[in-house]
């Protein structure tokens, strides 16, 4: 039903008629000078560092360096229509951006526009993209788990809610792989999740918005976008502006989830930033701040306490623990994580999933070396049935690793040790996952039991993944109560494990398989 | 590169120490205004600059021009000035001068463009306003520029205070 021309003009008569608007007071300034995005402008004795700035044409820029006598401001988006001796005027706000529940399901850009032609976004709620963590006494230890629904990460490196566990690799290792699948398995569980794309080719970030919107994970995500060919402005604010969206569910006392792909490309776009505006380089040519920029942005991922939802929300939500979950992505170059930006992230980070070519290479997909990730949050963010399970498997994945050398030799080994190898390959090659294929946790729970109880030492290397198949869909028709009440509790109580053993030895003996 | 004003700024805040306790703040006004202009000259410029004209020389030439023009404490600042190369920012320095002479003396210069003329009353209603609102005494330098409709703007340094028609239909368009 369209409206007819009159009602659109009366709705504008109405608008003028009850506008209302007071004489202004800003502050003025000219543009001195303009070059590669960095605008110099003299006068704007009041401006506030990261201020926005109005330029002729509504186009905004951000004030950071504050001199003397001028300004030096970074344009966010096009310059090209800026010249020497324009007006610039104070807008007296800190550089802020949308936030609310009406962002879900929509790709924004890093201003929060929305560039996904759904039209606007209906929220009236801005927040400043840069703000101060939460302090020591609003925090609470993180004891909830989110499950990624990989198997090698959620058994042997588990990731909390309000944790920050960096993915680290070189690059087509599957870093956003990882992200993805983490993503589609929030879906149900009340996990908003925030994907924000620094620097990325924008057909690979529209192949990640298809997958996202195919596997029905977009309904409970918000995507940011800063993609490679945005001004390095952009790039350098967007994982700010993820953050203040995710922060707006955590301060509500809900979770989310924020995944930065990548904060290397940011670190460039920063390094470009800095050097335009003078200021003096560093190692690698990055400037003095370049741990000071994700330090910031990841202190912001927290669990807050009960108390302080009540308090930020003035006592509407309570007894609630709010936490935001950061997964930030680095890439190395030629496997190198003793190079500058890396080493500072993984200081900032309660730890990290190292991807490896050389695995990725040979099949192991996901490519994650278990011995040099970590996660220190550890077990008290894993559900009970993953923590006893899963230590096993770490268990067997660590001898496994030590024996390594040995595997050619397998003929020549006594029995141990020979069947140490053997449960270490049955177990590798059980922790590899096929990509959009994140699993519940009790299907996680059935697979490890049956490789921590032996059931696939007689099988051959190359069945266990077949194996493992087909034991799923038979526990997922037979035994769905079961299934259902493991995924519920989470427990590993000894009716459950008994119920686990039972079904597995029957699934065995039918010959299912 | 750093601004001209902020080269200009030690000069300018040390005459205008300078002025406070000799008392003489109008004659260095005076005697600044004319340096700044006689600075202006491309002329001039070129000659101080030539490298063959040697400081001793250039200040000679400087003085002569200035004479009486200039007070004693003003022709010690230009001997400073040739020797430290900076007689390119004598307008600069003028200009902040009078910014500290009107800050210290309390009053504040405007420029108020409106869109029509305005009569004695009307005038002297807005500088009545400004004077509330910025809380110093104005000097108002009224102007007219039919551009903005309606209404007046009042400029005050890097302050702006739109009043005018035309800054309402921008606001309004932005709105909408």
């Amino acid at each position: 039903m369209q409206l007819n021309p009159s009602e659109i003009s009366d709705l504008i008569k109405k608008k003028i008629e009850n506008f209302d608007a007071p004489p202004e007071a800003h502050t003025e300034g000219s543009v001195v000078s303009v070059t590669d995005g960095i605008v110099r402008v003299h006068g704007l004795s009041e401006a506030m560092q990261g201020e926005m700035l109005e330029f002729p044409g509504g186009s905004y820029g951000m004030a950071l360096n504050l001199e003397r006598d001028s300004v030096g401001a970074v344009m966010l988006g096009g310059y090209q229509h800026i010249s020497e001796g324009d007006t610039v005027k104070c807008t007296g706000r800190i550089l802020e951006v949308p936030v609310g529940d009406a962002l879900l399901g929509r790709v924004v850009d890093a201003l929060g526009n929305p560039i996904d032609g759904k039209g606007p976004v209906d929220t009236n709620l801005t927040s400043p993209i840069e703000k101060i963590a939460p302090g020591v006494i609003a925090r609470q230890s993180v004891d909830q788990p989110v499950q990624i629904g990989l198997k090698s990460i959620d058994s042997m490196i588990p990731v909390g809610r309000g944790q920050r566990e960096l993915i680290i690799g070189d690059r087509q290792t599957g870093k956003t792989a990882i992200a993805v699948d983490a993503i589609i398995n929030q879906k149900g569980t009340g996990i908003k999740c925030i994907y924000v794309a620094i620097g990325q080719k924008r057909s690979s970030i529209a192949n990640v918005v298809r997958k996202l919107e195919e596997h029905g994970a977009m309904a409970h995500t918000i995507v940011v976008v800063a993609s490679a060919s945005e001004s390095a402005a952009l790039q350098f604010i967007a994982p700010y502006t993820g953050c203040s969206m995710g922060e707006y569910f955590r301060d509500k006392g809900e979770d989310a989830l924020i995944i930065y792909d990548d904060l290397t490309k940011q670190a460039w776009a920063y390094r470009q930033i800095s050097l335009l505006l003078r200021r003096p380089p560093g190692r690698e040519a990055y400037p003095g701040d370049v741990f000071y920029i994700h330090s910031r942005l990841l202190e912001r991922a927290a669990r807050i306490n009960a108390a302080e939802v009540e308090k930020l929300t003035n006592g509407q939500v309570k007894g609630k623990t709010g936490s935001l979950t950061a997964l930030p992505i680095i890439e190395t170059q030629g496997g190198d994580v003793s190079a500058f930006v890396p080493t500072n992230v993984i200081s900032i980070t309660d730890g990290q999933i190292f991807l490896e070519t050389g695995l990725f290479n040979s099949g192991i997909r996901p490519a994650v070396n278990a011995g040099l990730s970590v996660s220190r949050v550890g077990g008290a963010a894993q559900t009970k049935i993953i923590k006893k399970l899963g230590g096993g498997i770490r268990l067997d994945l660590a001898q496994f690793r030590e024996l390594a050398a040995f595997a050619q030799f397998a003929s020549d080994l006594d029995e141990s040790t020979r069947k140490q190898i053997e449960r270490g390959q049955r177990v590798t090659e059980l922790m590899k996952q096929n990509q959009y294929a994140p699993m519940s946790v009790a299907e996680m729970g059935v697979s490890l039991y049956a490789a921590n109880a032996g059931f696939l030492d007689n099988l051959e290397v190359k069945a266990v993944r077949d194996f493992e198949a087909t034991l799923l869909a038979f526990m997922k028709a037979e035994e769905a109560d079961l299934m259902a009440k493991i995924n519920q509790t989470g427990d590993f109580s000894d009716d459950i494990k008994n119920g686990i053993h039972g079904a597995i030895e029957r699934f065995v003996k039918a010959g299912r398989w | 590169m750093t601004e001209l004003a902020t080269l200009a700024r030690p000069y300018a805040e040390a005459a205008f120490k300078q002025a406070k306790q000799s008392s003489n703040a109008d004659t260095w006004s005076a005697s600044l205004s004319f340096l700044a202009q006689v600075a202006q000259s491309d002329n001039l410029i070129r000659i101080i600059d030539n490298p063959k004209v040697g400081k001793a020389k250039a200040t000679e030439l400087l003085l002569d021009i200035v004479q009486e023009h200039v007070h004693g404490e003003g022709k010690n600042l230009l001997k400073l000035l040739v020797a430290n190369d900076k007689v390119k920012v004598l307008p600069e320095i003028a200009v902040i001068f009078e910014q500290l002479k009107a800050n210290d003396e309390g009053y504040v210069n405007v420029n108020l463009t409106s869109a029509y003329a305005l009569s004695k009353a009307e005038q002297n209603k807005y500088v009545g306003m400004l004077e509330k609102l910025l809380n110093r005494k104005i000097n108002a330098k009224v102007s007219v520029d039919h551009a903005l409709i309606g209404g007046v703007i009042a400029k005050a340094g890097d302050k702006v205070i739109d009043a005018s028609v035309r800054g309402q239909l921008q606001q309004l368009a932005k709105r909408l």
